[in-house]
């Protein structure tokens, strides 16, 4: 399979380049992306819709006199490639008779490589047919649940086929592909309703990971919990201790230490709309982020993960690296452009747009927890009163990253060591460093499960971020937990 | 697929008669009992700064093609960026095989008929002739006025142009130009920030230099902050968090959710569901707000009530579930407007001056759902948290986090101003009154 679809693609970026090169630029690049995605959505035992799209274009990206502008276009010709190479110019001169602070780049040694996402099954390939009958079928599934009213089911893929070029030399040609699947049954009863989920998480894999997820196998499964959990009594608020499923975890994750630890975000760039971040960069090194069982790392090397793609969109290698050590706030998530900032000789490599039309921006890295020693039911049996939570429900955190609060998809009452029955409208709130400050053991590497989020929204105009956080269970003491229904 | 011929007329987007050949174009290549093409082709430009400098400028052209092609009740959509003959010509192709192999779906209507279109003002010309320029010095006179006052600044300035179509085999076809303008900003004065924000079909509405100095005046008055512990309090909303609520309301009304029970309005339709006095109208064309022709099938936008004197009037249909309920005008919310019945004050200064002791909220952030059943939310406050004391802010206060639900609040109003424009990065734009709301549940308080 070629790397791009387009023969012209290599001429396009030249002819881009030389402009930015004739301008004095000090540095340019430009992405030509070509997207396919796939959806298929079911929704009460139908199909709603398949839809496939794709999505071609070009961004040329230019720093002149250390500001930069953009600009991009749908239209791949070779008549608009220098066209909208003299308008990134045009606007980067415009952003440089105002710019007071001189971008400069971190150093990255040129790159010339071609990464391809690993795959078995090429899930363009899977015919059509059999997709619509594992998701009607999950669907009837569910219904066969009584009490269950509604239900959806749905499959996604996407291949990113992409070339990088950079006035630096850099050139990279990237086949990355990423598939997920979901489906989800709701349940009615005495006035109330509730639904539970399950998601396959989002990977850099072919269609093998739809079908090792089983879903005919889970949805019965899927749709008791539905209706158990509608029927479950509320619960007392309180302090509670808490287990946490990876799932779960990967969302806590997320919010509580990857949107913190973008450095971006700590030098203010994103005040306007994401926010900013309470990890400021005198606590590097010394800030107690969590208890020292807490070791949240950074990996965008690990395979079929979603920032795994070889390099970033600054052209930058993937890397490892930590973000908490032993309890202890310790890394960034970086670029090129706000490393040195901050005395960074190299970018983390977390740069990335969401699409060609997008300039990229920091984001959060595949960070993960690491596996402690503990298993499950070692977590569970030191537990006299808890709730162990699986999967993501309402959340929400304020702009700094310090007050969250969680829900999640199921609820069970921890009692003396066991897990009894479930319960509803389980909302926990917390400060992030007192939550993770309270974490006292982690499962281990057997319990490990990976989760993905391609919805993460920053930036203005409005991005959406991929990445992967893995974890294993996780246990919290004396949590505060209120009622879903305060008010 | 690139194209090495010329596009002569760029940056000028799909015009109607464009549109109109590229449709003939699908309909030809099509063997469809009903083929579907919908347009979005949009220029786009963004100045984004931060610490008082630009950290982005930038513009984009992306226009992309959809086709639906259905066979009795199989249907498939297909989409492209590439606007060649022969990239059109695949699109019908794909659209076609995935119908060829979708199973029927019982809930398939064909497209619309030809439909009569209101023409609200959706495009201006000055929105249209704006460009990275225009944006540079809307950005240098906040900066220039937040650097007066030593202050930070971060926002964006943005403006586009979008040329939106839809057509069908049916005769369908409709095809209009929208522009849309945007301006926010955060003020900062070390920990403390004042948050204002704009949009507007004209970028000359604005008002850069107004918002700029409410963000700057929220900034300043934030440098000495005191803690108040959670609780309920009277609090004086502004606009901005009165849409926040409002959005998460209106998103609630899916009639098909209403009609299987899973909505917090099940049962509730023609019922009281808020202060008698409020209602909430749709008015496309509206100066003021984002009002469109008509809708991603081509239905026609209308102006309708929703909620009429308190009481829900309507719910959010899809087609079909219209069809199966006997509605034939489906109603739209593309451009609502809630306004109150009675004495209200005019301006949210009067609303101030009138209050004895209350918390007043800028904006809300992170509004998320936690109860689905009786749409009980959460949220942060943000960008300028404040107490009021007789009559006047005497001082900003830690920001709360909430849990409340629009259905309980809403029948806790004590006063309220005129109608005035609201939008936040987690809504569109809405015309809403600033409010006084009773006993408003601030559950927890955060560090800053």
């Amino acid at each position: 399979m070629p790397a791009h679809p387009n023969p012209h693609q290599d001429e396009l970026a030249e002819l881009a380049l030389k402009r930015v090169v004739a301008s004095g630029a000090e540095y340019g690049d430009i992405r030509l992306l070509d997207s396919t995605t796939q959806s298929i959505r079911g929704e009460d035992r139908r199909i709603a819709s398949i839809r496939e799209a794709q999505d071609s274009g070009f961004g040329i990206r230019v720093l002149y006199h250390g500001a930069w502008g953009f600009a991009a276009s749908s239209i791949l010709s070779l008549e608009e490639a220098p066209r909208v190479a003299e308008l990134a110019i045009e606007i980067a001169k415009g952003s440089a008779s105002l710019a007071s602070e001189k971008v400069k780049l971190a150093d990255e040694p040129v790159h010339r490589d071609r990464v391809v996402t690993a795959r078995r099954i090429d899930p363009f390939a899977v015919a059509l047919e059999n997709k619509t009958a594992l998701l009607l079928e999950t669907m009837e599934y569910l219904h066969r649940q009584p009490g269950i009213v509604r239900s959806s089911a749905s499959l996604w893929a996407r291949q990113d086929r992409k070339l990088f070029v950079s006035t630096e030399g850099s050139r990279l040609e990237f086949d990355l592909l990423a598939v997920n699947g979901d489906f989800d049954a709701t349940a009615v009863h005495d006035s109330r309703f509730a639904s539970r989920s399950f998601n396959t998480p989002h990977l850099r894999m072919g269609y093998e990971l739809i079908d090792d997820a089983n879903f005919l196998a889970e949805a019965p499964r899927i749709a008791s919990q539905a209706v158990e959990k509608v029927k479950a009594s509320t619960t007392k608020p309180g302090l509670y201790d808490l287990v946490l499923d990876p799932e779960h975890l990967s969302l806590t994750m997320h919010e509580s230490c990857g949107h913190p630890s973008e450095l971006d975000r700590v030098l203010g760039y994103e005040a306007n709309y994401a926010g900013t971040s309470f990890l400021t960069t005198e606590k590097r090194g010394t800030f107690r982020y969590g208890s020292p069982h807490v070791n949240l790392v950074a990996d965008n090397c690990e395979p079929k993960t979603l920032a795994a793609t070889g390099y970033d969109d600054d052209g930058v290698a993937c890397q490892q690296w930590d973000i908490v050590r032993d309890g202890i706030f310790v890394g960034y998530c970086t670029n090129r452009e706000v490393a040195p900032i901050i005395g960074e000789t190299r970018s983390r490599g977390s740069n990335r747009a969401d699409s060609w039309g997008s300039v990229p921006i920091v984001r959060i890295a595949n960070i993960g927890l690491e596996p402690g020693t503990a298993t499950l039911d070692d977590l569970l049996a030191d537990v006299k009163r808890g709730i162990y939570i699986e999967g993501h429900g309402s959340y929400s955190i304020d702009q700094r990253r310090y007050n969250f609060q969680f829900g999640g998809d199921a609820f069970w009452l921890i009692e003396n060591g066991k897990r009894t029955h479930m319960v509803r409208d389980v909302i926990y709130h917390g400060i992030t460093p007192e939550f993770w400050g309270s974490c006292d053991g982690v499962a281990d590497q057997s319990h490990r499960r990976r989760y993905g989020f391609i919805t993460c929204g920053k930036g203005q105009p409005g991005q959406s971020g991929w990445m992967t956080h893995a974890a294993s269970h996780a246990r919290f003491r004396n949590v505060n937990v209120i009622g879903g229904h305060v008010g | 697929m690139m194209s090495t011929t010329g596009h002569k007329t760029w940056p000028k987007l799909t015009s109607r008669d464009e549109f109109r050949f590229l449709v003939e174009q699908a309909l030809k290549r099509s063997t469809g009992d009903h083929t579907l093409v919908a347009l979005h082709d949009q220029h786009s430009g963004t100045t984004r700064f931060a610490n008082n400098q630009i950290v982005q400028n930038v513009d984009t052209r992306r226009g992309s093609l959809s086709v639906t092609v259905a066979f009795g009740r199989r249907h498939g959509t297909a989409g492209t960026t590439d606007f060649t003959a022969g990239a059109v010509q695949e699109t019908v192709t794909r659209a076609t095989q995935i119908a060829h192999l979708s199973p029927d779906d019982p809930e398939y209507l064909p497209p619309v008929e030809p439909q009569p279109y209101l023409t609200p003002p959706t495009t201006r010309a000055e929105t249209v002739a704006a460009g990275p320029a225009r944006r540079l010095e809307y950005m240098n006179e906040a900066i220039g006025q937040c650097r007066m006052e030593n202050l930070g600044a971060a926002g964006i300035v943005s403006s586009s142009i979008a040329t939106v179509g839809v057509a069908a085999s049916t005769g369908l076809f409709a095809h209009e130009e929208r522009t849309d303008a945007q301006f926010s900003l955060t003020a900062q004065a070390g920990e403390a920030t004042g948050w204002s924000a704009a949009a507007h079909r004209s970028i000359d509405h604005l008002r850069v230099q107004e918002r700029t100095l409410t963000a700057i005046d929220k900034a300043k008055r934030g440098l000495e902050v005191r803690e108040l512990p959670p609780g309920r309090y009277t609090v004086i909303l502004e606009p901005a968090a009165v849409a926040g609520l409002w959005s998460s309301l209106l998103w609630m009304l899916d009639a098909k959710s209403y009609e299987k029970g899973t909505s917090a309005f099940s049962g509730k339709l023609g019922q009281l569901i808020v202060d008698k006095r409020l209602t909430l109208r749709n008015l496309p064309a509206h100066e003021d707000l984002l009002g469109i022709g008509f809708t991603a099938d081509g239905l026609p936008t209308v102006a309708s009530d929703w909620i009429a004197d308190g009481v829900l009037t309507q719910l959010a249909y899809d087609r079909f579930t219209a069809k199966v309920r006997g509605i034939d005008k489906i109603p739209t919310l593309d451009a609502p407007c809630l306004s109150g019945r009675g004495s209200s004050l005019p301006t949210l200064q009067e609303l101030i001056k009138a209050t004895e002791r209350a918390i007043l909220v800028t904006n809300f952030w992170y509004i998320r759902t936690v109860n689905p059943t009786d749409l009980t939310l959460t949220g942060m406050t943000r960008d300028g948290t404040f107490l009021v004391e007789n009559g006047a802010i005497v001082s900003a206060v830690k920001n709360f986090r909430f849990h409340e639900s629009p259905l309980r609040v809403f029948n806790r109003i004590a006063a309220f101003t005129n109608p005035a424009e609201a939008i936040t990065s987690e809504t569109g734009k809405l015309l809403v009154p600033a409010m006084t709301l009773r006993d408003f549940n601030f559950s927890s308080v955060t560090r800053f």
